[in-house]
């Protein structure tokens, strides 16, 4: 894949969202969807390897850029995934100053539930992907209520679900 | 006699605003060694840089931490940016974001190798397959972490229905691209303000 289309459409992504993983719906859509460069299985994996290790959620995009161009395409992910960070600069100078007018906050809530829609639409087929039994869907129910009713650090949850995959070995 | 030099305006006035390589050094080690996501993340920044370097005032840090909330991309990158562009410029604001996400992206992408070598091996896999079950219910508590501030109150959870519930059926069921259900999202929001603070 041309590495500059690799970076526009990551940097597409990551313009689009507001969380790490809010870039989720467009890179599954230009990338599994639309251009077939990947499967949602493959997307499932780049975002488990880009939690397995420490920083920000939004790392799965520099596995994304590997998955379609190589190391090479991991550095587009790399610069797609830190190029937004920058605005915040002039932002600082400008919103800084009407953030609390109410109609500019108004617009941002709007962008952020359209935001959440898009991410419930693409995390059903990525799911749906993850589910292969009971164990799979307990798992996926107590990361859930791990992530959203404790302070448990996801390291150990990504830990403690790798070792249950093991020990699904055990009883096969 | 050289001139005073005044420290960058988010530094406390007695303070000596840090060399770039101490700053980075800063991000390098935190943003390289803590689990868990963003949150956490910026818990260990505030330590280390508001109360115990005293680099930077709580209001700026407070301040930093908000726009990085409203600018686009992954927050926690957007804050870094914010906090070194505070304390060192603009140069300050690369030299956080390089520091903090270089080495833990190399990582990643020696983790996603690895997966893909190993998609032989029943362990690894297995291993793997309990992972990828678990980052499914990450994207749900992630999906609920977004929808909770705005989720109160008869029509604001009407704007919740309507706004997240159109999306997702525009996208899901429509095939519409993000991009303009995104844009679509922003003018509803414009159009329709709730006037309550978040």
């Amino acid at each position: 894949m041309n590495l500059l289309l690799l970076y526009l459409l990551l940097l597409k992504a990551s313009l689009t969202s507001f969380s790490g993983l809010g870039s989720l719906p467009m890179v599954r859509n230009d990338f599994v969807v639309e251009r077939h460069v990947f499967t949602d299985h493959q997307l499932n994996m780049a975002v488990v390897a880009g939690r397995t290790g420490p920083g920000p959620y939004g790392l799965y995009l520099v596995c994304v850029g590997y998955l379609a161009g190589g190391v090479p395409g991991a550095c587009m992910g790399f610069l797609a995934l830190i190029t937004p960070a920058f605005l915040v600069i002039p932002l600082m100078r400008w919103l800084g100053q009407r953030a609390d007018i109410p109609r500019v906050r108004s617009a941002i809530r709007g962008l952020m539930l359209a935001s959440s829609g898009l991410l419930v639409s693409s995390s059903v087929p990525l799911t749906i992907d993850a589910f292969t039994g009971i164990l799979s869907a307990v798992l996926m129910a107590a990361s859930f209520a791990v992530l959203t009713f404790t302070r448990i650090d996801s390291a150990w949850l990504m830990l403690g679900a790798a070792a249950a995959g093991l020990a699904t070995l055990w009883f096969r | 006699m050289n001139p005073p030099v005044s420290n960058p305006p988010g530094l406390n006035p007695q303070d000596q605003p840090p060399s770039l390589r101490k700053l980075a050094e800063i991000f390098f080690r935190i943003g390289n060694t803590t689990f868990g996501g963003g949150y956490v993340t910026i818990g260990m920044l505030g330590r280390e840089l508001v109360d115990m370097r005293r680099w930077i005032s709580s209001e700026k840090f407070d301040l930093a931490f908000a726009l990085a909330r409203v600018t686009p991309g992954t927050n926690l990158l957007a804050f870094c940016a914010a906090i070194g562009a505070i304390i060192c410029g603009v140069a300050g604001a690369v030299a956080a974001v390089v520091a903090l996400t270089a080495p833990s992206s190399a990582l990643a992408v020696v983790i996603m190798q690895a997966f893909e070598s190993w998609q032989g091996n029943r362990f690894a896999m297995a291993a793997i397959g309990g992972t990828v079950a678990a980052v499914a219910g990450m994207m749900w508590s992630t999906i609920w972490t977004i929808l909770r501030p705005h989720v109160g109150g008869p029509i604001r959870n009407l704007q919740v229905v309507l706004i997240c519930g159109g999306a997702f059926l525009a996208s899901g069921k429509f095939h519409i691209t993000p991009l303009p259900i995104i844009a679509g999202g922003t003018l509803i929001g414009f159009l329709w303000k709730d006037g309550k603070r978040r």
